[in-house]
């Protein structure tokens, strides 16, 4: 059952991953990645993180895809018309990222995977087990990430303000 | 010992990690070669998900919470880039009409 899920969910994320590169309007692309969103929380789920697979679904596929088709429904329907001025640059791109996919195909063939450290499932990846990493050993982390919020907070309305010569 | 027993059944940590970097390789296509501002970034969220795939995965591996701890880091400063992101493609947008990255290429507003 698992190792069915596993490959159902798998294909429908690199259906999704292409369909965000491949879809000439923008909103499909945002959609498409919905479902790879989807599909990867179902994957946190099969390797036993709960709270992530939580937070990628409320996070990630609820406000910040909707903050994309927010923008998107600002902006209006744009679609990529004609062709760029690098036209060299998509062959070659595709021809560079292929090597790339080969050199992480040979690390993961090559890793040398430890035992594990625990052996408990029972605990792992639940809520408790996260908060007491997160509210202890990285605690000074997680309270700059709020900062970080902040700061991208501030900066997001400084720059959609309206500007003073535009009144 | 590659193997992860999920549900009573061994799956291989290595699935995982190549669906990881299918997912990461397709977005770095997107990167390079879409040339809509908006699309670009939406490709950026689809590597920084895969990588986050990546680390779970090993986090499950050596039965270590700090990965997902970590990927849980990762997804805050993800958040934080489509919003500061986004902010300034609106207000390139409200500029000029923006078809392609490379119209954006000169340094002067």
């Amino acid at each position: 059952m698992a190792i069915a899920v596993f490959f159902f969910f798998a294909a429908l994320a690199i259906v999704g991953g292409v369909g965000v590169v491949t879809f000439h309007q923008p909103i499909r692309s945002v959609l498409s990645l919905v479902v790879v969103m989807l599909s990867l929380s179902v994957m946190f789920l099969l390797l036993s993180a709960q709270f992530v697979f939580a937070v990628q679904i409320i996070v990630y596929a609820g406000a910040v895809m909707v903050l994309f088709l927010f923008v998107i429904a600002l902006l209006g329907p744009a679609r990529e018309l004609g062709r760029g001025r690098l036209r060299f640059q998509t062959s070659l791109s595709i021809l560079f990222v292929l090597a790339l996919f080969g050199l992480m195909y040979a690390l993961i063939q090559g890793i040398q995977y430890r035992q594990p450290e625990h052996a408990d499932l029972s605990f792992f990846g639940t809520v408790q087990s996260i908060a007491v990493g997160l509210f202890t050993t990285y605690l000074y982390p997680f309270e700059l990430t709020s900062i970080l919020l902040l700061v991208a907070a501030i900066g997001a309305i400084y720059l959609s303000r309206k500007r003073i010569d535009d009144l | 010992m590659s193997t992860l027993s999920i549900g009573g059944q061994q799956l291989d940590a290595s699935w995982f990690l190549l669906l990881s970097a299918i997912l990461f390789v397709l977005g770095a296509v997107g990167v390079l070669v879409r040339r809509n501002p908006l699309v670009i970034l939406i490709s950026i969220e689809l590597m920084l998900n895969a990588a986050n795939l990546a680390l779970v995965t090993f986090s499950r591996q050596l039965q270590n919470i700090e990965g997902q701890l970590f990927a849980l880091m990762s997804m805050t400063v993800a958040a934080a880039e489509a919003v500061v992101g986004l902010a300034i493609l609106v207000d390139i947008f409200r500029a000029r009409d923006v078809e392609d990255v490379d119209d954006l290429s000169e340094l002067r507003g």
